[in-house]
């Protein structure tokens, strides 16, 4: 079963000179899938997160998730549908400082009114799944990076959405802490069957998916599923991003000079 | 591009983050100017309304000067902070240090510059306007615009000094700091907010105690109390705001029933972050709102003396004369002809006042005839009397203690004539202003005052009498060129004695009013002009700081807003955040306020017996409406931004 379909999705935006982000772009994703979109820089990942996000509506084309089209609901109903239907993770994590990791996490439950018993319970729940317990009464300042993403995945998890949207999660992280982030990410995707998308430049990140989408001025290139072997399937994506990083062209070009 | 050009494109493009800052500085030039226009005036020729206008307009500018130095220099340093990720690449790129300075010194001098030709702009514009409100006040025949150097030249030479010695001091803000400290900017969000538990409970303290001893004082007044209370709110607002508020947002997030509820996490999160950042400013806006609130109020209450002024002298002017006073023709004469002149009907009753010896305290009084007092009191619209013969009424006058007579009835004879009396009580009205009845003075029916015919021992019959003349005028607010050279004669001999040593006694009480009421007008005027200064520029700090945090803001709105959070949700978060920035410190000014007022009222009723409560009431109702939509203003700009 598909949770997030998109259909000949586009995205131009208007100005003084009208850029083309994202071309009649057509995928699915299905239930319990986890699944990576890469591609250059100016491809148009972002513009295609903040698509799904339902923060931003698409020029033409339709976008199905969990079999409500985003683009018939009224404003209001779509913050609720993302507030119950979506959880997010971003490059700088961007948790709220004021707020101890434990308030971080249980935010989102807070602004759906749940009651504090039922919030104790799931934060607890969720800081031991993420071997955040010991930090809990802690501030984003006062802890490290990974932990920091950590929370926020905790936070994007809490609500148990049907869909997490990850943009660039390993982005700001050591390699570590980065290999820590994807073993979670994939943890809970196994265990819980949420289905992730992630938007990432890291073809290691890429490597932990199912399926890597690739796209080229917001127009499909390629997909490929993983494999046996992480380390082939790792191999594979650096194929293809040699294929689309490079220009063919460019090189003939200097041939004939 | 040159390098004065681009301090020039740095002042210009950021001309929105600037916005509220030209506004309150570009307000108080233009205050300054209208002042400084009013202390030059080369055509207000009284003395008296010379000294007054220069010395409220002084000290109103001296006011507006430390003011507008501390606003500017806590803006300059707060515009310099949120600028040191883009010092820091500056000098990056290569910039000296010397280049920095002068970079930051030119962007200032500019800001300056605008700032100082656009308020002399709109300061000259509107003059003419404020001459003609202080010309109302004032009751002037003309006040024209004038042109002089002085004016412009005292308010430049003030305000560019300003701007030099702000922007000098602002660069020693920047000049510790390492490259790599400026690109990295400040911290301040991560930072914990702390707080000491001592000075929390001290600033909590400090506060209940001066409000404690107010209420005490309505019971037992000491002048010398309100120093101690005055102390004790000011240190206890600073610990409120840097101490105690912090703990109590503390104390609530320690409990999550309470704090784990939709909104209230961001709310009370931010609210500690803010008040850790904000204190001392929320501390300065507090005491700068209380002045404003106060000087006002007082002003204002001043408004209630006045009203009662008519009350305590309703004789609209009061002549009297002894019996050696050769100018009483031509003066009476004088008067009346004034009076014509300038269109005023009036009525004249005259008092035929003979002296005697009171038996019981062998002392002269004055004695006043029945039917003239009715007379005046026919034109006053005042209850008449009736006395039968024998009574009497014991006139009113401050200045001659009755409280013998208050427990009774005194029986007396007034001793050169014989004639028995009863002072049956006290005549309330004063129509006879204090100082021209030097004794007591007796109110007897026409029959014993036509009994009274030997004069006061060792004086003739001459020499025993006296003449009042009053004037009852009903448009005496008009009366105020009436008798000018009697009221200066008058002014010049009591002036340096209690005595008088003139063979006559002059008042005019619609001159007087309208030189008290001059005055108070014209304090409430250069008053409410600093008020509106210091709440323009309180408010824009406020505005400021939202400014300099939108980033920020922005940010976490947009993760809220991703977050599922409805733009009516967000509005009501933003609400959350805002109120407290805007109406904690004015809502303990508020209470500041009501409680300096309660103690002004306290020891105003000891002065002068006059209810101020009301003019308190409309200058609260009055702060509060202009803080309400100002308010508004700002959220609606707020959220305009944070919504981009």
């Amino acid at each position: 079963m598909s949770i997030l379909i998109l259909e000949e999705v586009t995205k131009v935006y208007e100005g003084k000179v009208a850029h083309l982000a994202i071309n009649q772009l057509s995928f699915e994703v299905e239930k319990g899938e986890f699944i990576a979109v890469m591609g250059p820089s100016g491809s148009g990942k972002t513009t295609l997160l903040n698509i799904i996000s339902t923060i931003d509506r698409p020029t033409s084309g339709e976008i199905t998730i969990s079999g409500l089209k985003p683009a018939e609901l009224p404003k209001n109903d779509l913050s609720l549908f993302r507030r119950r239907e979506l959880g997010f993770v971003f490059q700088d994590f961007n948790l709220l400082p004021a707020l101890t990791v434990e308030e971080n996490m249980v935010l989102p439950l807070t602004l759906d009114g749940q009651s504090v018993e039922v919030m104790k319970a799931k934060v607890q729940r969720i800081a031991e799944h993420l071997n955040l317990t010991s930090i809990l009464e802690k501030r984003p300042s006062e802890i490290s990076g990974g932990q920091a993403q950590r929370t926020a995945i905790g936070r994007a998890l809490i609500h148990e959405p049907s869909i997490i949207l990850a943009d660039e999660p390993t982005g700001n992280l050591d390699s570590k802490a980065a290999k820590d982030v994807l073993e979670i990410l994939s943890k809970v995707n196994k265990v819980s069957e949420t289905t992730i998308m992630m938007v990432t430049h890291d073809p290691i990140a890429a490597s932990y998916c199912d399926r890597v989408l690739f796209i080229k001025d917001g127009e499909y290139f390629n997909e490929i599923y993983k494999d046996d072997r992480r380390q082939t399937f790792f191999q594979r994506i650096l194929n293809v991003l040699s294929l689309l990083g490079g220009n063919v062209n460019d090189l003939s070009t200097i041939r004939l000079s | 591009m040159t390098f004065q050009q681009f301090a020039y494109h740095n002042v210009i493009r950021n001309s929105r983050i600037y916005a509220a800052f030209f506004m309150a500085s570009i307000f108080s030039v233009m205050v300054f100017f209208v002042y400084s226009m009013l202390m030059f005036h080369p055509n207000i020729e009284d003395k008296f309304l010379r000294d007054i206008a220069f010395g409220g307009m002084l000290v109103a500018q001296v006011i507006l000067i430390i003011f507008t130095m501390f606003f500017l220099f806590y803006s300059m340093s707060a515009f310099l902070q949120a600028r040191l990720h883009e010092f820091g690449v500056l000098l990056n790129l290569g910039m000296e240090r010397q280049q920095l300075n002068r970079l930051i010194f030119l962007e200032t001098m500019i800001l300056g510059l605008i700032s100082i030709t656009i308020g002399i702009f709109f300061g000259f514009s509107f003059s003419k306007f404020f001459f003609m409100i202080i010309r109302e006040l004032f009751l002037l025949d003309s006040l024209p615009l004038y042109l002089s150097w002085k004016p412009f030249a005292l308010t430049i030479i003030v305000f560019l000094s300003q701007f030099i010695i702000i922007s000098i001091s602002s660069v020693v803000f920047i000049r510790k700091k390492e490259v790599i400290q400026l690109i990295k900017g400040d911290g301040k969000y991560n930072e914990v907010a702390t707080f000491k538990k001592g000075n929390a409970f001290l600033g909590l303290g400090l506060l209940v105690g001066a409000y404690g001893l107010v209420i005490f004082s309505i019971f037992h007044m000491n002048i010398f109390m309100s120093l101690l209370i005055i102390l004790m709110a000011f240190i206890g607002t600073y610990f409120f705001y840097t101490d105690s508020m912090l703990y109590i947002l503390d104390v609530i997030r320690r409990r999550e029933s309470l704090y784990w509820h939709s909104f209230r996490l961001i709310a009370f999160a931010e609210a500690s972050i803010k008040m850790r950042e904000n204190a001392r400013m929320f501390f300065v806006v507090t005491i700068v709102s209380t002045i404003a609130f106060l000087s006002v109020g007082v002003v204002t209450s001043f408004t209630s003396f006045t009203a009662q002024y008519r009350d305590l002298n309703p004789v609209s002017i009061f002549y009297a004369s002894d019996w050696d006073n050769p100018f009483e023709q031509a003066h009476i004469m004088n008067l009346s002809q004034e009076l014509q002149r300038e269109g005023l009907s009036y009525e004249l009753v005259k008092f035929n006042v003979k002296k005697q010896t009171s038996s019981n305290s062998h002392e002269p009084v004055n004695v006043i005839k029945e039917s003239e007092v009715n007379s005046l009191a026919v034109a006053l619209k005042l209850p008449l009397i009736d006395l039968k013969q024998g009574e009497a009424l014991l006139v009113w006058n401050n200045q001659v203690d009755f409280e013998n007579i208050r427990s009774g009835e005194e029986q007396t004879v007034l001793e050169e004539s014989s004639v028995p009396i009863q002072i049956k009580g006290m005549y309330k009205h004063s129509i006879f202003p204090s100082f021209a009845i030097k004794n007591r003075a007796f109110i007897i029916s026409d029959e014993d005052f036509s009994f009274i015919t030997e004069p006061l021992f060792g004086f003739s019959i001459e020499e025993s009498k006296t003449t009042f003349y009053a004037f009852h005028v009903s448009e005496w607010l008009r009366t105020k060129d009436v008798g000018t050279n009697l009221d200066r004669i008058m002014t010049e001999t009591m002036g340096v004695s209690e005595v008088n040593p003139n063979p006559f006694y002059f008042v005019n009480p619609g001159l007087n009013f309208s030189v008290i009421r001059a005055t108070f007008a014209l304090l409430l005027f250069t008053g409410l002009l600093v008020a509106a200064v210091l709440l323009l520029a309180a408010g824009s700090f406020v505005y400021f700081k939202l400014y300099t945090d939108l980033d920020r803001d922005k940010k976490q709105y947009d993760v809220l807003r991703r977050m599922g959070v409805t733009d009516r949700e967000l509005v009501k978060i933003v609400n959350r955040q805002l109120v407290p920035q805007f109406f904690l410190p004015w809502g303990l000014a508020m209470v500041h306020s009501t409680f300096s007022f309660i103690f002004l009222q306290a020891f105003w009723v000891d002065l002068a017996a006059v209810s101020i409560a009301m003019e308190m009431l409309i200058v609260l109702i009055v702060f509060t409406v202009i803080q309400v939509s100002y308010f508004f203003l700002i959220r609606w700009r707020y959220i305009a931004h944070i919504q981009e």
